[in-house]
This record gives C-alpha cells, structure tokens and sequence, in this order.
C-alpha cells in the first residue's frame, strides 16, 4: 500500500475513533472524592453537594432500577447505613434511570432511608468515570477514594463491611 | 478508490457510539429488544414487515412472495 492510501485510511480511522467518547481516567483508590452536586431525586430543587460530606466516610453507589445486583445491593447498603450511620457513615445513591418513573417503581419495592440523587446529565458519572453498574465509591473522612467496587455479589457485602469498619476506626 | 470507499466506510463506522455502563437504561427499554416483549407484538412486527417486504414466508410461513397469505 503506498504512502498516500496509508495516510487516508489513518485519517479515516482517525475520524472513526472522534465518534466515541472522550476517554476519561477512572476513578480509582488515592483519587479524590469529586467536588459536584447532584439534585435530589425525590425532590430536585434541593442539591446534595458531595463536598458536605467531608468529615464522614462516604459510600457513593451508582444504581438504577434496570441493574440487576442493584436488588441486592441496595436493600445491603441500607442495612450498613442504618447500622454504621451513627458513627459517621453516609450512603448517598445515585440514580442512572432515564425515567424518574422507573426509579420510583423500584424504590417502592425495595426502600432505602440513605439520601438518593438523580444524574440527568450523566455529570456524576462522568466525573467519577462509572465502568459498570453497580459501581461503589467509599471515600475516607479526609475525601479520598479508599475502595471502589464494580458490580456486586455477595462477597462484597462482606468486603465492604470490614472496609467501612476499618475507615471508621480510622478517624477516631 | 479503494481508499475512498475505505474513508466513507470508516466515516459511517464514526456514527456508531459506544454506550456507558450507566446509559443502558436507554437500551433497557422494552422497544430496545430484539424480540419484543409484550405478546403478540413480535407477531404483528413480522406480518407488517412481512407484508412491506413482499417476503411473505421468509420467517416461518411456508408459501411465496404473493402477498396473499
């Protein structure tokens, strides 16, 4: 192949790969906790600032009435809310539904008592690069990324006790 | 030429998007699968399809391209 063709077909595949999203860095554990706000799902005048929750450890959870494990999930980190969250353990969900609807059907099947938050403009996830649904974010007291966890199985209960336990004795 | 063709063809592939895990929502939407859901509905898309491609029996059906089953 000469010169000219190879330069043509690099341009095209160029232009190809423009199509796709822009590649973001995942967040990953040492990351800093995004400083963003999110309007609150049940009520989206009022914003919830990730940035007010410094000083706890902080649960971040992707879900979405559409995720499977989010069934799973959401009811065990309700449990670990209601448990921990005297010693200064915040869950805060992030919903990824398209309709509001959708995440209100769910909700009322399996309630949680931590605060939830809607995404219209993928703005959260974005900043925090989600790669898989559900995705979990426990951030330290000092607003840093300690563990993150893709997806969830029953293993991760487990996980995510001992982590929580181990960052709330951390502060103290 | 054939780099042309290979430029437009790669120019096409650019509209394809690739899809975050937390925009499945949009595909999660029950006109999104391949085989409708509710009953009755893959059934007349076939017909309809069927009977707009004159290909009457290219499914399941036995029987020609007539339009008349």
């Amino acid at each position: 192949m000469d010169t000219m063709h190879s330069r043509a077909i690099a341009l095209a595949l160029l232009l190809a790969g423009a199509g796709g999203a822009a590649p973001a860095r995942a967040l990953g554990p040492g990351g800093a906790l995004p400083a963003i706000a999110a309007p609150r799902l049940a009520d989206a005048s009022s914003r919830l600032a990730l940035g007010e929750l410094r000083g706890s450890v902080v649960y971040v959870d992707f879900w979405a009435s559409w995720c499977v494990p989010c069934r799973q999930s959401m009811p065990q980190l309700d449990a670990f809310y209601r448990k921990y969250r005297e010693r200064g353990f915040r869950v805060v969900g992030v919903n990824k539904d398209v309709a509001k609807a959708d995440a209100e059907h769910f909700l009322a099947r399996v309630p949680v008592s931590f605060p939830l938050v809607a995404d219209p403009g993928d703005a959260v996830a974005r900043a925090f690069d989600v790669q898989a649904m559900p995705s979990g974010y426990l951030v330290d007291r000092k607003g840093v990324v300690r563990y993150v966890h893709r997806g969830y199985t029953a293993e991760t209960a487990d996980e995510l006790r001992r982590e929580i336990e181990s960052l709330l004795g951390d502060g103290r | 030429m054939r780099a042309s063709l290979a430029v437009l063809a790669l120019l096409a592939a650019a509209a394809c998007t690739p899809v975050a895990p937390y925009q499945r929502g949009y595909l999660a939407r029950p006109d999104m699968a391949m085989e409708p859901a509710q009953a009755g509905t893959a059934k007349a898309l076939e017909k309809t399809y069927s009977a707009k491609e004159a290909a009457f029996g290219g499914a399941s059906v036995g029987g020609g391209g007539c339009g008349c089953n």
